[in-house]
């Protein structure tokens, strides 16, 4: 019996990890012990996680704002305020690259990352040791241009705190592209490295993978496809793999659908119909917009490359 | 224990000593009641009291600070008496015939000056007047006349407005100070060019520098203490960012105190050492103190306070105290005051500082930290006539009947006559203006169309006593247009604009023309050798910093210059 061809794509987080639903529901419903009941057990990278999920709910600032102003010293409630400020930046400014964004898009969108620091400082400076505070000050700190030494210092406080802390490295991963304050000749090497850190099948792998296919985006077409198959970055990708997601301790650890993600595009990319039906097995109806969106729209272009990679597998 | 007594209606304070017998006097005016136009006059007057003291081999000082001027000295009850007496006869009635030479000696003095990190801090907190006066040149020295001179000894070098202290057995026999009779001169009020903190500005230096004024009390030295400790801890040690961390905590009149951090960044990490600070100082904030560190702090301070009573070392401090209208105050008081600190009065400190403090970010912003950028330009330019740069399109110079504007790019930078600190003027035409606010305006008439001529009409127009003359300069030192600013819109290195910019400018135009560079201490000294100036130096720094406050030893260190 040949496995069912998923029929959806489900980019929810909601939907990935159901603690998600969890929180999104009780944040909504402005219950912040539940929110934090269910968010501070986790792993450090799974509260990171969760606190993007309760960063997204609309109004969650008002909530969090008398939260904090209740009790300060809560830092799971700095974090979410963090990123909800951050969140609604972002969304004013658009991801849009810098010279279509307008002078007003900009200022606000700073006016809110200033919040959001001024948020995370006070934050850390109450409960230094909570990582996901830090890993909050890694994307406000990026919008803000803060600059690489000061990023980098952010990032070597979450990962004393919490090695292998997927939100944060992430966010390095953006801030260490050239479009923000890196250069791929910092990119590539640190990514290869946080792989190969990483304990063999975890789901890091991806960082390899989303490194490259953020350079491929930065390069003139037709040069984009010959430098993702060069061997070089191809023996680079694959090591990745076997290490993440081919490896068979790859589990479903937090970050797992985006890694999953990441390999079946790069995969599929790459002509390799094996390992993209592989990955897109693993997800079935699961997917992450990034690095997706990068190719059109996610929905379509993964149906297709999904039928096209199971087709062949069947 | 300190005795308060009077010696020709001079207060005075007497303590016993365990080393040598040494006085000082005292008076309660410094840089920071000068005017720009007439700054370093104070410093003059120094040079000049004690160019007739004269001796050779005398452990004698004379020092000029931002409120305090003082002449020091270290020696028999004989030698004493006849140094104080001299300088209090010499006072009365200065050797004008040094005058030239003076002022050529200071000038010499500042050239051989390095400019400190921290220099133009008091600039962009206070302007170009009072308080902001520590981190200008001696600007004022070519126009200084004799009636000029006699008028501020008159105003300032008074018995009511001077102290006496001795360490040592008594009132040395044959001692005289016959100083005029006048008022006390309370220091000027602090003026703000802020008008929001916290505030910072950029500068193009790897060194962050952050103050911010405090309550004159124990636990603000205290503070001071801790925030360098945490410093350290932070930017040096676990990040290896800094090399030197540093923090300071200095008196300033009879309430108010200073609190000044410093902190080196490593090439390329000016940023991470900025968010580093930001941490450090919000940490304290909120209270997150380490108790072992205000344990120590309060420890050493209270050692140092208890070390500098044996010495006599407090006395100058307690001295300078009376000139600023407080109370003397004993070792065991304030020891007491220092021991009763706690991490609950550092926190309040900081939230206090952290409100109204000023940071020099190093080639970076702050704005993400919540500080607000200091004004570094005018909200409006003068109405007046606009000349054209031969430079290139984007700047234009306005000369009008109220003072005179920089634009470019549709921002201003204007100076006020009515608002106006000094105008600079060489022989070649060009001229120099520097506001109240700090704001500067050169002219180089080279470099603008038909500026030349309307020289005369603009410097009919500047008010006659903000004038300075300055000497010729060397041709080559005149500035040639550089016609690359045709036709690009943006040439890099352009001229003032900003307050960074004009100081800069002001700066240059310092190198270039030999003038002396800021000083913020000013010490005169006799003919010694090369280990008694040494010895003298750190007498003199121990004498002042033993006073009210063990503190600041570093930044004094920093700050007090040698002729």
């Amino acid at each position: 019996m040949l496995p069912a061809m998923p029929a959806e794509v489900l980019f929810d987080v909601a939907d990935h990890y159901p603690e998600a639903r969890v929180v999104r529901t009780a944040m909504t419903a402005r219950d912040w012990v539940q929110v934090r009941t269910v968010v501070d057990p986790l792993p450090p990278t799974g509260r990171s996680m969760l606190l993007g999920v309760v960063a997204e709910v609309p109004g969650a600032e008002e909530t969090l704002e008398k939260v904090l102003a209740d009790d300060p010293q809560d830092s799971t409630a700095a974090a979410a305020l963090g990123r909800r400020w951050t969140s609604i930046g972002w969304k004013i400014r658009t991801s849009a690259r810098a010279e279509h964004v307008s002078a007003d898009q900009f200022a606000t969108f700073h006016e809110r990352l200033r919040r959001a620091e001024a948020v995370l400082i006070d934050g850390v400076a109450r409960n230094p040791g909570d990582p996901a505070l830090w890993t909050a000050r890694l994307t406000s700190g990026r919008g803000l241009e803060v600059g690489l030494a000061e990023i980098r210092r952010r990032y070597d406080k979450v990962i004393a705190l919490a090695p292998h802390h997927l939100p944060a490295q992430n966010a390095l991963l953006q801030s260490l592209c050239p479009k923000w304050s890196g250069s791929w000749e910092l990119l590539h090497p640190w990514a290869r490295e946080a792989v190969l850190a990483a304990p063999e099948g975890s789901v890091q792998g991806f960082l390899v993978v989303d490194a490259y296919l953020e350079h491929w985006i930065d390069l003139a077409e037709g040069e984009d496809q010959r430098f993702l198959s060069s061997e070089p970055v191809r023996n680079e990708i694959y090591e990745a793999a076997r290490r993440s997601v081919l490896h068979p301790a790859f589990g479903r650890d937090y970050g797992w659908v985006r890694a999953a993600s990441s390999f079946a595009l790069v995969f599929s990319m790459l002509g390799d119909r094996a390992s993209a039906a592989a990955m897109f097995r693993m997800l079935g109806d699961y997917a992450e917009e990034y690095p997706w969106h990068y190719l059109g729209d996610p929905a379509t272009q993964i149906r297709q490359r999904r039928a096209w990679a199971l087709g062949g597998a069947q | 224990m300190i005795r308060q007594l009077d010696v020709d209606g001079v207060p005075t304070l007497l303590a016993p000593t365990t080393g040598p017998a040494h006085a000082g006097l005292a008076f309660r005016v410094g840089f920071a009641d000068e005017p720009l136009y007439r700054r370093g006059i104070t410093h003059l007057v120094e040079h000049l009291a004690l160019y007739s003291t004269g001796v050779a081999d005398y452990h004698y000082n004379g020092a000029t600070g931002v409120e305090y001027t003082f002449f020091h000295m270290q020696g028999s009850e004989e030698d004493l008496a006849a140094f104080l007496t001299g300088v209090c006869s010499s006072l009365r009635d200065l050797p004008m015939q040094r005058l030239a030479v003076e002022k050529d000696l200071l000038q010499a003095e500042a050239n051989g000056r390095n400019q400190g990190a921290a220099d133009s801090m008091s600039l962009w907190r206070h302007g170009a007047r009072d308080f902001g006066m520590p981190s200008y040149p001696e600007w004022g020295l070519p126009a200084i006349t004799e009636d000029d001179l006699r008028a501020w000894v008159q105003r300032y070098f008074t018995r009511e407005n001077a102290v006496l202290w001795l360490a040592g057995e008594g009132v040395p026999e044959g001692l005289r100070l016959d100083l005029p009779s006048g008022t006390r001169q309370p220091a000027p009020t602090p003026s703000s060019a802020l008008p929001v903190t916290p505030a910072y500005f950029t500068a193009n230096s790897g060194v962050l520098v952050w103050d911010a004024e405090v309550e004159r009390a124990a636990r603000s030295s205290v503070f001071a203490g801790v925030l360098e400790r945490a410093m350290r801890r932070e930017l040096r040690q676990e990040a290896g960012l800094s090399y030197t961390a540093q923090a300071n905590y200095e008196p300033l009149g009879a309430d108010r105190a200073l609190v000044t951090a410093v902190a080196d960044s490593l090439p390329d990490k000016q940023g991470a050492v900025l968010g580093g600070f930001v941490d450090v100082l919000a940490a304290l904030r909120v209270g997150r103190i380490d108790e072992a560190d205000v344990t120590a702090v309060v420890k050493q301070r209270a050692e140092a306070l208890h070390h500098a009573e044996e010495q006599g070392a407090r006395l100058p401090g307690q001295a300078l105290n009376l000139l600023a209208g407080r109370a003397v105050q004993t070792a065991d008081e304030a020891i007491a005051e220092m021991r009763a600190v706690g991490p609950a009065e550092v926190a309040e400190v900081a939230v206090t500082a952290s409100a109204n403090g000023l940071l020099m970010a190093p080639r970076t912003r702050a704005d993400w930290a919540g500080f607000a950028a200091a004004p570094n330009r005018s909200e409006t330019a003068v109405p007046g006539t606009t000349y054209a740069s031969l430079e290139g399109p984007d700047e234009a110079l306005v000369i009008g009947p109220e003072g005179v504007s920089f634009m470019r790019g549709g921002e201003a930078a204007t100076v006020r006559f009515d608002a106006c600190a000094i105008v600079r003027a060489w022989p070649d035409g060009a001229r120099y203006f520097v506001g109240h606010d700090g704001i500067a305006v050169s002219i180089e008439p080279t470099l603008w169309a038909g500026v030349a001529a309307a020289l005369p009409w603009l410097d009919s127009h500047i008010p006659a006593a903000l004038r300075v003359d300055q000497p010729p300069r060397d041709p080559a030192q005149i500035p040639q247009p550089d016609v690359s600013g045709w036709p690009a819109p943006q040439r890099p290195g352009g001229r003032v604009l900003t307050k960074r910019a004009a100081v800069g400018l002001g700066l240059m135009a310092l190198v270039l023309m030999g003038v002396p560079v800021a000083l913020s201490f000013a010490v005169t000294d006799g003919s010694l050798t090369a280990s008694d100036r040494l010895a003298v130096f750190v007498v003199i720094v121990c004498l002042v910093i033993g006073a009210g406050a063990v503190l600041g030893v570093r930044r004094f260190l920093r700050r007090i210059r040698r002729t």
